[in-house]
């Protein structure tokens, strides 16, 4: 037998009376905090010092202690002098593929395999996504997110979400992939394609940020407030043009809790052989790649057929082209890439912009086609727009700044 | 034999699940960590049993695509036993979709977690009157230091389908 | 004295303290460069002068805002709070110290020297970490409250 929604509650309503005695509940210093975390004027510089925390750690782990204190030394030190000695047939095809420039004196300029690769992957993006994963399983954990997403509610119902959007987003911010599924919390498929476009368009990866932070130190956060303005911009306009409801926003904001170690080191081991299996290949794979497409002509052959796009449109020089096909396989090594293409700084902002919005990362691409073919093929028509559009509003605002 | 793990979001389904098959699936503090289903093996008894992990949903009408998934698995496994998880200091919520659960015929096992936090709020459910007006049995637990998640397995071979009208007669009102 | 009159004492002085540093800090940062003076140094760069220096600026404010009644937990955990704040801010900067400290640096040796790894740690400091032991006086505060908690509960 089947009841109403009245009965059922009705229902409820007498069985909670048998069953359930409040006891007098006196405030807790945790529910005082917890108010704290989500009023506005409290919540906001509270939210702001959790990222400055964010952000700082991050720097000092990775970039510090770990890539400029170890790894160039280990890798440009130790490992690119030997392994250019040790391999056979300097010059020659194999060589260029596998361990690139033999006269190149740092990782990033050689291009090989096993020498930029390598780097990238293990020198820069492993501390990364250690470090990343960790505090976002200790705000996961210890139950900040939602409290994130109360106080960013009104910001993002203006671009047809609601708060708790921050959620994909910022999983996004570690990866993709888990981001592009964590938007099936949203209500409406409105909702959902906005959300899976912004992110796969806007979004950088840790990955991304991680060598970000280390090849363009002083030019990232343009790069940055462009992808954050863009997320903004292209979200309010793809709010007002598709049809759709975008619901109120309704959640149970759960109490702090302690967070536990176990489930930490889970978390955080779940995503470094994640990176071993799926990150660390793609990383090698897309270098030899554009390796063996440099090999055969066909980046200067499409470098020049594109040349007018990019030089005149986007105002990049047309050797960002190599990177950009790179970034299709893993957008960090196209950054890697595009760090010792000799540009402007206005150039490198708008190329590693570019290589940012232009194509998701296969992973994300993959993950995009299992929530569905017909939103993919939505999101990208609208990335093609975006693409073209943004990027010329960048050139023309460079233009205005007189620096492009 | 088939065993659900369904209940609200950010109740612990999760970390009930983890505690169970031994698997590794993501544990949060917040509501929709789950997005997908995943199953593992438990021993019920000496005996393999498959047991699901279920997106958090509030009812069987579902409003996202995670509830759909929760909604579908239910649906799609007609001849399961399910393990509702209900948190222990808003039971009201809980057992609105504990009924919807029931009024289908599936037979229920109720896990009032997150007990302890309920008793810090000086909040006390009557567990043995619960299980009295259910007629299912009803277990508290803290799934996160695997309080009571024993005798909630040994009770799974307990759980039979009940009659709405059961429960209406338990609860001692007249519809 | 009571002694609910020296925290607000306390308090006050050190919410007015911080208040102060964190307007320093983000008017040496709008000015450029930075600024030491004995052992405080005021950072100058926008990550850590301009928003860590807003940080602090809250924290004082919170501080300041949760004085006049700290027997209730409303104001009082405005209170712990900007003890969190300052915890933040001086926490990322130790840490970031720490992982200076280890590394032998560009051309060095691997690890740093005994006394390079010492001498990271030096004063001058950062106003944050300047105000980080006064602010843990709160955590005493913190253990009272419980007790006092427990004590009614048994009444």
């Amino acid at each position: 037998m089947k009841l109403t929604v009245d009965q059922r509650w009705d229902l409820i309503d007498k069985i909670a009376k048998q069953t359930v005695t409040f006891g007098e509940y006196k405030h807790t210093l945790k529910d005082a905090i917890g108010e704290l975390t989500v009023k506005p004027l409290t919540g906001i510089p509270i939210a702001i010092a959790v990222m400055y925390a964010f952000w700082s750690v991050f720097g000092s782990f990775a970039g510090t202690l770990f890539t400029d204190g170890f790894m160039v030394k280990l890798f440009d030190g130790r490992f690119l002098p030997w392994i250019q000695d040790i391999f056979p047939g300097a010059g020659g095809w194999l060589y260029y593929i596998i361990v690139g420039n033999p006269l190149a004196d740092n990782s990033f300029e050689a291009f090989g395999m096993l020498t930029s690769g390598l780097f990238v992957a293990i020198g820069i993006v492993l501390p990364a996504i250690f470090i990343f994963y960790l505090m976002l399983a200790l705000l996961e954990d210890i139950g900040y997110m939602p409290r994130l997403a109360v106080l960013i509610d009104t910001v993002l119902h203006r671009i047809g979400l609601h708060g708790y959007a921050i959620v994909p987003t910022i999983l996004s911010l570690g990866c993709n992939v888990p981001g592009v599924a964590a938007t099936r919390i949203l209500e409406t498929r409105k909702q959902r394609f906005i959300m899976m476009t912004l992110l796969a368009i806007f979004i950088p990866c840790g990955a991304q940020i991680g060598i970000m932070e280390k090849v363009i130190p002083d030019t990232m956060g343009w790069v940055l407030l462009y992808l954050i303005g863009g997320y903004f911009l292209f979200g309010y306009i793809l709010n007002k043009i598709i049809p759709g409801r975008s619901p109120e926003f309704l959640i149970d904001v759960p109490p702090y809790r302690k967070p536990m170690i176990s489930n930490l080191r889970k978390k955080v081991w779940v995503r470094i052989a994640g990176f071993f299996k799926v990150a660390l290949p793609f990383v090698l794979l897309g270098c030899g790649i554009v390796n063996v497409l440099y090999l055969t002509g066909f980046i200067d052959w499409i470098g020049n057929v594109l040349s007018p796009v990019f030089v005149s449109w986007f105002g990049v020089p047309e050797a960002t082209v190599g990177p950009l096909i790179a970034a299709f396989l893993r957008k960090d090594l196209a950054v890697a890439q595009l760090s010792v293409i000799e540009m402007t700084p206005y150039q490198m902002i708008t190329s590693v912009v570019l290589v940012s919005i232009y194509f998701p990362c296969v992973a994300t691409f993959a993950m995009m086609i299992k929530e569905g073919a017909k939103e993919l093929l939505g999101a990208l028509a609208v990335l093609f727009a975006v693409v073209f559009l943004y990027g010329g509003l960048i050139h023309l605002i460079g233009i205005l700044l007189g620096v492009a | 034999m088939n065993v659900l793990l369904m209940g609200h979001p950010n109740v612990g389904k999760s970390v009930f699940f983890n505690r169970l098959t031994g698997a590794n699936v993501t544990e949060s503090n917040y509501p929709g960590t789950t997005v997908d289903f995943t199953k593992g093996w438990m021993k019920i008894d000496g005996e393999d049993a498959e047991l699901v992990d279920v997106p958090g949903t509030f009812s069987l009408d579902p409003k996202d695509k995670a509830e759909e998934v929760a909604v579908a698995m239910l649906h799609e496994n007609k001849d399961a036993k399910v393990i509702c998880v209900i948190d222990a200091s808003k039971i009201e919520r809980g057992v609105y979709l504990a009924l919807e659960i029931l009024e289908e015929g599936y037979p229920m096992v109720i896990a009032l977690n997150m007990w302890d936090a309920a008793v810090d709020k000086n909040i006390l459910v009557d567990v043995n009157n619960l299980q009295r007006i259910l007629g299912v049995p009803v277990v508290p637990t803290v799934a996160i230091s695997g309080e009571g998640i024993r005798e909630l397995t040994s009770k799974l071979k307990e759980a039979k389908p009940v009659e709405i009208n059961d429960i209406i007669k338990n609860a001692g009102c007249l519809t | 004295m009571s002694e609910r009159s020296i925290a607000d004492i306390y308090f006050s002085v050190l919410g007015l303290i911080t208040t102060a540093f964190g307007i320093a800090d983000i008017l040496v940062t709008a000015g450029g460069g930075s600024f030491a003076f004995g052992i405080l140094e005021v950072p100058g760069d926008l990550f850590r002068g301009g928003w860590g220096g807003f940080i602090v600026l809250s924290a004082g404010l919170f501080y300041l805002s949760g004085i006049r009644n700290i027997e209730d937990i409303h104001p009082f955990s405005k209170i712990v709070m900007g003890s969190i704040l300052i915890w933040i801010i001086a926490g990322c900067d130790i840490f970031a110290m720490i992982t200076e400290s280890i590394p032998g640096g560009e051309n060095g040796p691997w690890f740093n020297t005994f006394d390079g790894f010492i001498g990271t740690y030096a004063p001058p400091y950062a106003p944050a970490v300047l105000l980080l032991p006064f602010s843990l006086v709160v955590v005493y505060y913190i253990y009272k409250k419980k007790q006092d908690n427990m004590s009614e509960n048994w009444e």
